[in-house]
């Protein structure tokens, strides 16, 4: 059987285009590129560019009436600040690295282990005061943000992780 | 019977209805699908087989039925309710320990919900075990899929509705692993959460997928899984 071709061809096996070939395929491609224009501008549409959030930086203290060895959890930011036996501060985020629920501080440990400080309650990932897993299913440790002195308050900043050998804040 | 016989014979009757009464001979009956929109899901003659209980077992219809109480008892629930923060979770309560009947309505919308999930499910098992899937039904059974695939999401996003602890948590856990899709998954998980936090616009954004988008792909889709059943040639 002989196959329909889309287009006609010429003897020489070459495309043949007359004039309704050529406005169809200008027609389509101006709807096409009309289309394919609104599809953008709706995915742009779709993401807000003002968003009121909670802002990533805030401040905490004044030091010196935070004694070392203690915590102060702020719910808003779900972020642990935490002044450590010698005196050091560092800042964890509170936010379990599993599937994002908020983890508790918990002095006496949890499940038994008296290092588990942290805890999850949606599928039980433990971690120790320095935010590294103890138990799964979480595998990555606690996120770590950039913390400051300016004056006498402690800066925080969320939108900042640092590695393992920046979060300390000496004072 | 009187009066409905000469209702029958009415001009504005028989511009409506085509089908003359009375319906006795077989040839009337068949006139009365053929004659109607129904022709174009339901035949004129099904075999017996088709609509016998234990070879369906049902479910599909059960299924379109939840989904009609689903949209009947939702359109209802739209009445009393704000998609916004903290109106939502109040509302809710509202609906429990103020409306008249709230309560009862919204159990009936939450677990025929519970239920579309199982028997659609359960129909779809039926169809694998019945051999159904094969061609030429085997696109309806993509179709299948994808309303399976409806329910599920109708279900997800509806449970972010009442903006309850369990709702919150559920959709943080959902949309993070959302964002384990390669490459685009940040900025899904960004589209539908409307942000980086779930807030206001996830609540409306969840409410406008729940109440118009999904609903309205589910009933294209039913209509030609419908339309499909028959053009396949009947219940297999
Ligand atoms: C919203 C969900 C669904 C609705 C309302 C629905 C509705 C129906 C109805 C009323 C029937 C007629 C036979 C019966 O009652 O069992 C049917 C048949 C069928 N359904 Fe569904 N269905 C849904 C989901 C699915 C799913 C998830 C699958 C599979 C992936 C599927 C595949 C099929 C196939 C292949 C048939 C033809 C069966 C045959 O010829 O014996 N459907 N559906
Ligand atoms: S979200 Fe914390 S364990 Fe799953």
């Amino acid at each position: 059987m002989e196959k329909k071709k889309l287009y006609p061809e010429n003897s020489n096996g070459k495309n043949k285009i007359n004039r309704r070939i050529f406005l169809t395929s200008i027609g389509n491609t101006a709807t096409g590129i009309v289309l394919l224009g609104s599809f953008g501008v709706t995915l742009e549409y779709l993401s807000p560019n003002v968003l009121l959030e909670i802002p990533k930086i805030f401040k905490v203290g004044p030091v010196n009436s935070i004694q070392p060895n203690s915590i102060i959890y702020e719910p808003e930011q779900r972020t642990f600040v935490i002044r450590d036996e010698q005196g050091y501060f560092y800042a964890l985020s509170a936010v379990c690295t599993h599937l994002g629920c908020t983890t508790k501080w918990n002095d006496s440990g949890a499940a038994g282990n008296p290092n588990a400080v942290i805890s999850c309650p949606c599928h039980g990932s433990l971690f120790n005061k320095r935010g590294e897993v103890i138990q799964g299913p979480a595998i990555r440790a606690l996120d770590k943000y950039r913390i400051q002195l300016e004056e006498d308050k402690l800066v925080i900043n969320t939108a900042e992780k640092v590695s393992e050998d920046e979060m300390i804040l000496k004072v | 019977m009187k009066i409905l016989n000469w209702l029958a014979q009415t001009k504005i009757w028989q511009s409506i209805f085509r089908t003359k009464l009375p319906i006795s001979t077989n040839l009337d009956k068949s006139l009365v699908i053929f004659n109607s929109l129904t022709l174009h899901i339901h035949p004129v003659k099904v075999r017996l087989r088709a609509i016998k209980f234990s070879y369906t077992f049902y479910l599909g219809m059960i299924s379109f039925f939840l989904f009609v109480l689903l949209i009947v008892t939702g359109i209802l629930l739209m009445l009393y309710y704000q998609p916004a923060i903290p109106h939502a979770y109040n509302n809710m309560k509202d609906l429990e320990f103020v409306v008249s009947n709230g309560s009862y309505l919204r159990n009936m919308h939450r677990w025929s919900a519970h239920l579309m999930v199982i028997t659609v499910f359960l129909h779809m098992l039926r169809v694998f075990y019945k051999g159904a899937y094969k061609p030429p039904r085997e696109f309806n059974w993509i179709i299948g899929i994808v309303l399976l695939i409806i329910t599920l999401l109708l279900s997800y996003t509806g449970y972010l509705l009442p903006y309850d602890q369990l709702s919150y948590w559920a959709v943080t856990v959902g949309t993070n692993i959302v964002q384990y899709i390669p490459i685009a998954g940040e900025k899904i998980r960004f589209l539908l959460l409307g942000g980086n936090e779930i807030g206001e616009y996830t609540l409306v954004r969840f409410y406008v997928l729940h109440c118009v988008i999904l609903p309205l792909f589910m009933v294209l889709l039913i209509a030609l899984h419908f339309w499909r059943i028959r053009k396949d040639g009947g219940l297999s």
